[in-house]
């Protein structure tokens, strides 16, 4: 499942589906909202192309690291301290695919994957900056 | 014709977002988003430099497609066109 989304996955869930034939590894990855002095976290994506490139970053893991099942669920909306972000779930035939796939997933949507984050605070907010000044490099 | 520009984050916040607008035919993409830009000086400078070319951060896209601060100067908006302005991503 690739999805950007208001509501909450059920990770348990997610992990049971992941298991098909040949699976010897399952990977999950869990970004959370850190209690880093904030009240709220507001997230916002450019949904249709967010989307989009969520679904080629997977393809792509699937492809170089012989994954056997990819999810990748992104929240938006207003999240309280605590509650998932991001969850990425990757199962391989073996541990090295799946950590790696793992990894390669979640550095490819911090780099250019069309989401916001914006730190809400007693004092008003303050927008995450973001690691990638110029995102993804562009593909034809 | 008529395209759509689509601000994210803060320069949403600046400028609002999902603006219809009505542009001549043989418009470019860096004249379009400056003058829509202009109608908040704080939305200007954000996205603008002192010499009113795209901050190297800003990220444009057309209809889905990433287009080069460099090309933006000669990369015509045509009818029906969404295009897209943001800050740099952080997701994750």
């Amino acid at each position: 499942m690739i999805a950007i989304q208001l509501a909450d996955v059920d990770i348990g869930d997610l992990i049971r589906a992941a298991k098909k034939h040949g699976t010897g590894a399952v990977i999950v990855f869990d970004g959370v909202v850190r209690d880093d002095d904030i009240t709220e976290m507001e997230l916002e994506a450019y949904e249709d192309i967010a989307k989009q490139e969520l679904q080629n970053i997977a393809k792509d893991a699937t492809e170089q690291f012989r994954l056997l099942h990819v999810d990748i669920i992104h929240r938006i909306g207003r999240l309280a301290v605590g509650e998932n972000i991001l969850v990425i779930v990757v199962a391989a035939g073996h541990r090295e695919e799946a950590y790696a796939g793992s990894r390669y997933i979640i550095e490819a949507i911090k780099a250019g994957v069309p989401i916001w984050k914006k730190e809400l605070t007693k004092n008003g907010g303050r927008w995450v900056p973001g690691e990638h000044g110029h995102g993804r490099p562009k593909t034809s | 014709m008529t395209v759509k520009i689509r601000f994210f984050a803060r320069f949403r916040e600046l400028l609002g977002t999902d603006i219809m607008t009505d542009v001549v035919a043989g418009m470019m993409f860096s004249s379009l988003i400056t003058t829509i830009a202009k109608k908040n000086p704080e939305g200007y400078d954000a996205i603008f430099d002192e010499k009113g070319t795209f901050r190297e951060f800003v990220i444009l896209m057309k209809n889905g497609k990433r287009i080069d601060i460099a090309d933006a100067a000669k990369t015509p908006v045509e009818d029906g066109d969404e295009i897209a302005v943001f800050p740099p991503v952080a997701g994750g």
